[in-house]
């Protein structure tokens, strides 16, 4: 039971129950001695004033007090024979009595209301706070905001000095103090913070100096450390639900590599199986032709299934780091001649166009770059309508020195320039077309790029092509690391 | 008979490149370490040697060596390593000829004709070295395109003199600026580009669609002419 909060609402003592008491009927005699020295009737009315307001202002004991004052008052100013206690008159103690029951039962009531009152005014408030904090804990913002907007409320609330919190939570520490200016510390209270068996950190609340928190008040920071616990819980489940659905799509992901990987790699091993096995097959002879046919398969098979393990080899010891560039000041325009020519049939079906603007060297490895070059190259040419011109430029750009390879095929939608720079991603390519892409030859460009500490990105041509364009750095530059340029948006 | 050393840890190489080369008319011995390269290099004195650099006793590059102390042989080097460092260094070391594996058989054998054809050629080198509608003349320092002569300049003319003489070789950087500008510079590869370029454009090459100087990216150059 709360009886200091009813005592003395608003955080007083029992010091100041006792001088109202004392003060509230002085008055009143003072008043009445003034106005009406004669007249018992006027003064008993006085000090029933004193003691409703004493009972307002301090309580049930102050209404109690001051009652007795009164009554003693009455009897020693007012009543035959003056300035004693004793009473002459058989009305006069009637009357005496009557006041003190009066008074007596006036000021309880009196005060039981104002109580009644207090209670519900408070009720309110602690409703009012913790709604407060629940809609914080829920309202989706920042942790630690919220966490200090909540120690602000019960500063402000509570009229303390100061609230800290000192929290951690999914792998975050929260430090929270929040004070009422011009107030010094009195002692503090610390609610731990804590869910079920979980231990989050501690609520600290300190009233004012030379005040003590009421047992109310630290009901109200109880709740409100179990309301900060919920929230803290929260954000350490959904750091957790976060957690595992990375993991899960990293492991899908890599399920998804696994499966490609497996499937490009039998692809051409079964062709060049089925086309060894039926010239090996006893008792079936092969006209030169279908034979010639067959080897042809086996031939093209082989350098499909060499492209395609060297691309995952580099891809993978770039990304590892296991291969560094053994860079050389090289024009880049030598390289692509070089590429050009080494690449010969395998351009046959485009017409190839080439413009070197005068860019300076670069430093490259050149084995390296010939493998970007080769693949941007034999992708253009892939996709390429027979015929269709694939334009390769080398041009200065600001520090550094830019190639562009530019085809006249289907072009790439804007939102999956990105994704065809991870590894095994072709887009609804089938068909013949398709034929010896294994959607490794941008994953390891892009790798190789980043190693060169250069960049590279999609572009769409105005004829609807697709352009494949990257930047070197002239001035020897560190690697871009390849997890976070593989994130980095093209310009 | 041409007498043709095939080194390699691989029976399935050792066994196809017997087949094709015998299949060509040259005598073929195969051994599958590098201390058996060695000894066969010196016993049977071949014309040639083909030679796998991931040997399981010999880094492949430590055999050119051995065999280069008291052999002139052609070796062309057959490789899976395909980075610059490698094939720069068993070129520096002695080698005549690089081929990435997986290769075409035709490939191998057009590097191993090359190779023997300039070993056959050698010394004493003939005057005159043609190629096409080119024509180079040693001893009179004489360069021509079609009957009109091409001016060429000191530099120019010496490095074309050491693209015609070790014609089909795969001559790298380093090398070509010893030979052409001596110790000193053989780290300037970009001189070497500058002339290799002009050289180009004065006797009518293209380096997208070469006839007569290849680039190999970050290793070197080689007459094809």
């Amino acid at each position: 039971m709360s009886d200091r909060w009813v005592l003395a609402p608003g955080g007083g003592s029992r010091a100041r129950a006792l001088v109202i008491s004392v003060l509230a009927p002085a008055l009143a005699l003072g008043l009445a001695l003034i106005v009406q020295p004669e007249h018992e009737l006027g003064a008993a009315s006085m000090f029933l004033l004193a003691v409703v307001a004493a009972s307002v202002a301090g309580g049930i004991w102050a209404g109690i007090g001051s009652s007795l004052l009164g009554f003693l008052s009455l009897n020693y100013f007012f009543t035959e024979p003056l300035h004693t206690l004793r009473v002459h008159n058989r009305d006069d103690v009637v009357a005496l009595v009557v006041f003190l029951v009066v008074a007596l039962l006036v000021g309880w009531v009196v005060a039981r209301a104002v109580a009644e009152r207090d209670r519900a005014t408070r009720r309110e408030r602690e409703a009012r706070l913790l709604n407060l904090i629940a809609t914080k804990a829920l309202s989706g913002e920042p942790l630690d905001r919220v966490l200090s907007d909540l120690a602000a409320a019960l500063v402000d609330a509570l009229r303390l000095a100061s609230c800290e919190i000192h929290a951690a939570a999914a792998g975050r520490t929260y430090e929270v103090r929040r004070t009422r200016p011009g107030t010094a510390d009195g002692d503090a209270f610390d609610v731990p913070i804590s869910g079920g068996d979980v231990g989050f950190g501690t609520l600290t609340a300190s009233p004012p100096l030379r005040e003590e928190l009421l047992p109310e008040d630290r009901r109200l920071l109880e709740a409100a450390a179990s309301q900060i616990a919920v929230c803290l819980e929260r954000a350490r489940l959904d750091a957790e639900i976060a957690a595992a659905r990375l993991e899960a799509e990293r492991s899908q992901a890599r399920a998804a590599l696994f499966s490609s990987v497996t499937h490009d790699l039998r692809t051409p091993l079964a062709s060049i199986k089925t086309a060894v096995t039926s010239l090996l097959q006893v008792g079936v002879r092969f006209d030169p032709a279908q034979a010639r046919e067959l080897l042809q398969t086996v031939l093209e098979e082989t350098d499909r299934l060499n492209r395609l393990v060297g691309n995952i080899l580099g891809l993978a010891q770039v990304r590892s780091g296991a291969l560094l560039p053994v860079k050389d000041p090289t024009p880049l325009d030598e390289i692509v001649e070089s590429v050009l020519h080494r690449l010969g049939t395998r351009l046959a079906g485009v017409r190839v166009r080439t413009i070197f603007r005068d860019a300076p060297e670069v430093p490259v490895d050149p084995v390296l770059i010939d493998q970007v070059l080769s693949n941007l190259l034999e992708n253009a040419a892939r996709f390429s309508p027979a015929g269709g011109e694939v334009v390769v430029s080398v041009a200065p750009w600001r520090s550094g020195v830019q190639v562009r390879v530019a085809d006249q095929g289907p072009g790439i939608d804007p939102d999956d320039r990105e994704r065809v720079f991870e590894p095994f991603t072709q887009l609804g390519v089938s068909g013949p077309d398709a034929a010896g892409g294994s959607g490794l030859g941008l994953a390891i460009s892009r790798a190789i790029v980043l190693a060169h500490g250069g960049r590279i990105w999609i572009e769409g041509t105005p004829g609807g092509g697709t352009a494949v364009v990257f930047e070197l750095p002239v001035r020897d530059a560190a690697p871009v690391p390849q997890e976070v340029a593989a994130r980095e948006a093209p310009s | 008979m041409t007498r043709v050393l095939v080194v390699d840890d691989e029976p399935q190489i050792r066994r196809a490149m017997r087949t094709s080369l015998e299949a060509h008319g040259y005598e073929v011995r195969t051994v599958g370490t590098g201390e058996e390269a060695v000894v066969a290099a010196a016993e049977d004195d071949p014309e040639l040697v083909l030679l796998d650099l991931g040997l399981p006793d010999l880094d492949g590059t430590d055999v050119i060596r051995r065999v280069r102390s008291f052999s002139e042989v052609p070796i062309i080097v057959l490789s899976v390593r395909d980075r610059q460092a490698d094939k720069v260094a068993a070129l520096d070391a002695g080698a005549d000829d690089y081929v990435t594996k997986p290769f075409g058989v035709e490939e191998v054998l057009a590097r191993l004709r090359a190779a023997l054809r300039r070993r056959q050629s050698g010394e004493p080198s003939p005057p005159v070295h043609r190629f096409g509608e080119l024509e180079v003349d040693v001893g009179r320092r004489l360069v021509t395109v079609s009957g009109s002569p091409v001016h060429l300049t000191k530099t120019e003319y010496a490095l074309l003199e050491a693209f015609v003489t070790n014609a089909g070789k795969l001559l790298t950087h380093q090398w070509l600026l010893r030979k052409v500008w001596g110790h000193g510079y053989a780290e300037e590869s970009h001189y070497l580009r500058v002339y290799v370029r002009s050289l180009r454009r004065k006797l009518g090459d293209e380096a997208s669609a070469p006839r007569l100087i290849l680039t190999e990216p970050g290793v070197g150059y080689r007459w094809i002419g």
